[in-house]
């Protein structure tokens, strides 16, 4: 398996369109919107500064990108193409496909974070704790893990037409929604109470509340557990529905 | 079970198995044995069921009742321990990665896996090791499935229309590379619609025909099946049909009339089992034929022949 992982990254590496998607972008983005926003300014109810608010939210928008596209497309497409089918005749076990998919995006996941953080610190000036950085990273990269198993459902569920439009409007209404491009505190309230129960809302606060000095919050943490069980619940399931009609 | 019919277990046992599409029977009651060593084509018509058949040989489907057995194992134990190599005609490869690349990751998965240069070199596609897979043409696709599904020391080897999208060259160093493989005793199973290669190729043919076994043999017995040898003549004047049509080892006959109006006569035309019989037995009626041709008849008449009959006695 580990020579499929191997593979699978080295394909990533090369991607220049996958790897700027997913590496420059979300650092690109955070200098966009915080560019111009001073480092004193707090945003309501958070005591954050924009660029430490964004920052984050940047960095989990970089992730979610990395595993998301990473592996819906690639699993729908190659589901279509037969190489699904090709490596189920081989000694690679049958979850062996989605495991080196999901690592090899988590490979690619870890600099878009990193990076984001180093352009925030050196532009922006965002200061924390040397705590902060290892648990900021720790939590963002482990809690994008609940993207990647959306990422294989949403493969084992569209074709290979379909599955770029299913994954853009997937993608666009959980980071928008989710409050990863503006604070959700600019919503109006019904979208807010809307916005809290979803996935990426509940990665963002994780991270913000590492920033606060906080222990991340019970309903966070419960809300990006669900979804997990729900999503790699549902891709296990669409896997064997999958196999069974080869 | 005793050691002796373990030695001799097949290699691929299909037992009463069925497998449905809806209304459909793709595999109807399909029971069958391949033995060690041989080469084995699977012959039919489109839809006859011969990709299913190996879908659910390699355990790429499940049956809906009966059994398949690989080595005595299931088909998947069968491929985890390496013991089968396959090339799918619906096998897709892995994009935007090179042909040498792709074949490390197939030799990397296997068991006993041979030197990744040797897999290279035997599928001829060497000096291609540095393309892009999804830079190649038809041909070259093939020899980079068929390279997958030899990178390791496999007992059987399965190919699904192998030669699609080859030119004819192609399709005969293709082959020559496939009788290595069963000259170093593997089992070859293959499906094809070119009955030429089967003809030429299989030690054995296995008729499919609608999800059923129709024929089972040497590519001799099935045109022998099917009636081998074409027989036409003509014969001046009026002639007794009967007679004709009680000649020995026929499997058709059609009689018509050609001449003039001066001088009828009759065109024959048979297929016989049996043409030196056949023919002794036309000089024994006393009738003198002239323009006698006695031809083989191809496999593909065979087997039009074959599945021909069998439509009949369905309707």
């Amino acid at each position: 398996m580990n020579s499929l992982i191997r593979l699978e990254l080295a394909r990533a590496l090369r991607n220049r369109k996958f790897l700027f998607f997913s590496v420059i972008y979300p650092s690109a983005l955070f200098l966009l919107i915080a560019g111009n926003a001073d480092s004193t300014t707090k945003i309501d109810g958070t005591g954050l500064t924009v660029p430490t608010y964004m920052m984050v939210s940047m960095a989990s928008f970089g992730a979610l990108t990395a595993v998301l596209m990473g592996n819906s497309e690639r699993i729908a497409k190659e589901r279509e193409s037969g190489w699904v089918r090709q490596l189920r005749l081989t000694t690679l076990p049958g979850r062996g496909y989605v495991l080196a998919k999901t690592a090899s995006a988590a490979v690619v996941s870890l600099p878009s974070i990193v990076i984001v953080f180093v352009v925030a610190a050196a532009v922006k000036d965002v200061r924390l704790d040397f705590w902060q950085w290892f648990a900021l990273t720790g939590a963002i990269w482990a809690g994008s893990l609940v993207f990647a198993s959306l990422g294989v459902a949403i493969g084992y569920l569209a074709t290979g037409d379909a599955v770029r439009p299913i994954t853009m409007i997937t993608y666009f209404g959980l980071s928008m929604l989710g409050g990863l491009w503006m604070p959700s505190t600019t919503f109006p309230q019904w979208l807010q109470d809307i916005a809290k129960w979803l996935p990426t809302h509940a990665y963002a606060a994780l991270g913000r509340a590492i920033e606060q000095s906080q222990a991340p919050h019970a309903q966070d943490i419960a809300i990006l557990a669900v979804f997990f069980v729900l999503f790699s619940g549902g891709a296990a399931w669409l896997y064997r529905k999958d196999t069974l009609k080869a | 079970m005793t050691t002796t019919a373990k030695a001799t277990s097949p290699v691929v046992g299909f037992d009463q198995v069925t497998k449905r599409y809806g209304d459909v029977r793709a595999v109807d009651g399909l029971t069958l044995a391949l033995h060690p060593g041989e080469t084995v084509a699977l012959l039919g018509p489109n839809g006859a069921g011969k990709s299913t058949a190996l879908d659910l040989l390699l355990g790429l489907r499940p049956a809906d009742s009966g059994t398949v057995r690989v080595f005595g194992t299931s088909p998947r134990e069968a491929i985890v321990g390496g013991r089968v190599g396959a090339m799918l005609q619906s096998g897709g490869l892995m994009d935007e990665v090179t042909v040498g690349e792709l074949v490390r990751l197939a030799c990397a998965l296997h068991p006993r896996p041979f030197p990744v240069r040797d897999v290279l070199a035997r599928a001829g596609i060497a000096q291609i090791a540095d393309r892009k897979v999804n830079k190649l043409s038809g041909g070259q696709s093939q020899r980079v499935r068929f390279a997958l599904a030899t990178a390791g020391d496999s007992d059987l080897i399965v190919l699904d229309e192998p030669t699609t999208g080859m030119d004819v060259s192609a399709r005969q160093a293709f082959w020559a590379t496939m009788r290595e493989q069963a000259e170093q005793g593997r089992t070859v199973l293959f499906a094809t619609h070119y009955l030429e290669e089967a003809d030429a190729i299989a030690d054995r043919v296995l008729v499919l025909h609608r999800g059923r076994l129709l024929a089972d043999g040497t590519a001799a017995e099935i045109k022998a099946k099917a009636g081998a040898r074409r027989i036409a003549f003509d014969v001046e004047g009026a002639v007794d049909e009967d007679r004709l049509r009680e000649l020995p080892f026929l499997t058709t006959i059609t009689i018509s009339r050609n001449g003039s109006a001066e001088a009828p006569g009759r065109a024959v035309r048979i297929q016989s089992t049996d043409a030196d019989a056949t023919v002794h037995a036309l000089y024994g009626l006393g009738l003198y034929p002239r323009n006698l041709e006695v031809a083989g008849l191809g496999l593909e008449q065979a087997f039009v022949a074959i599945t021909a009959a069998e439509e009949a006695k369905q309707s």
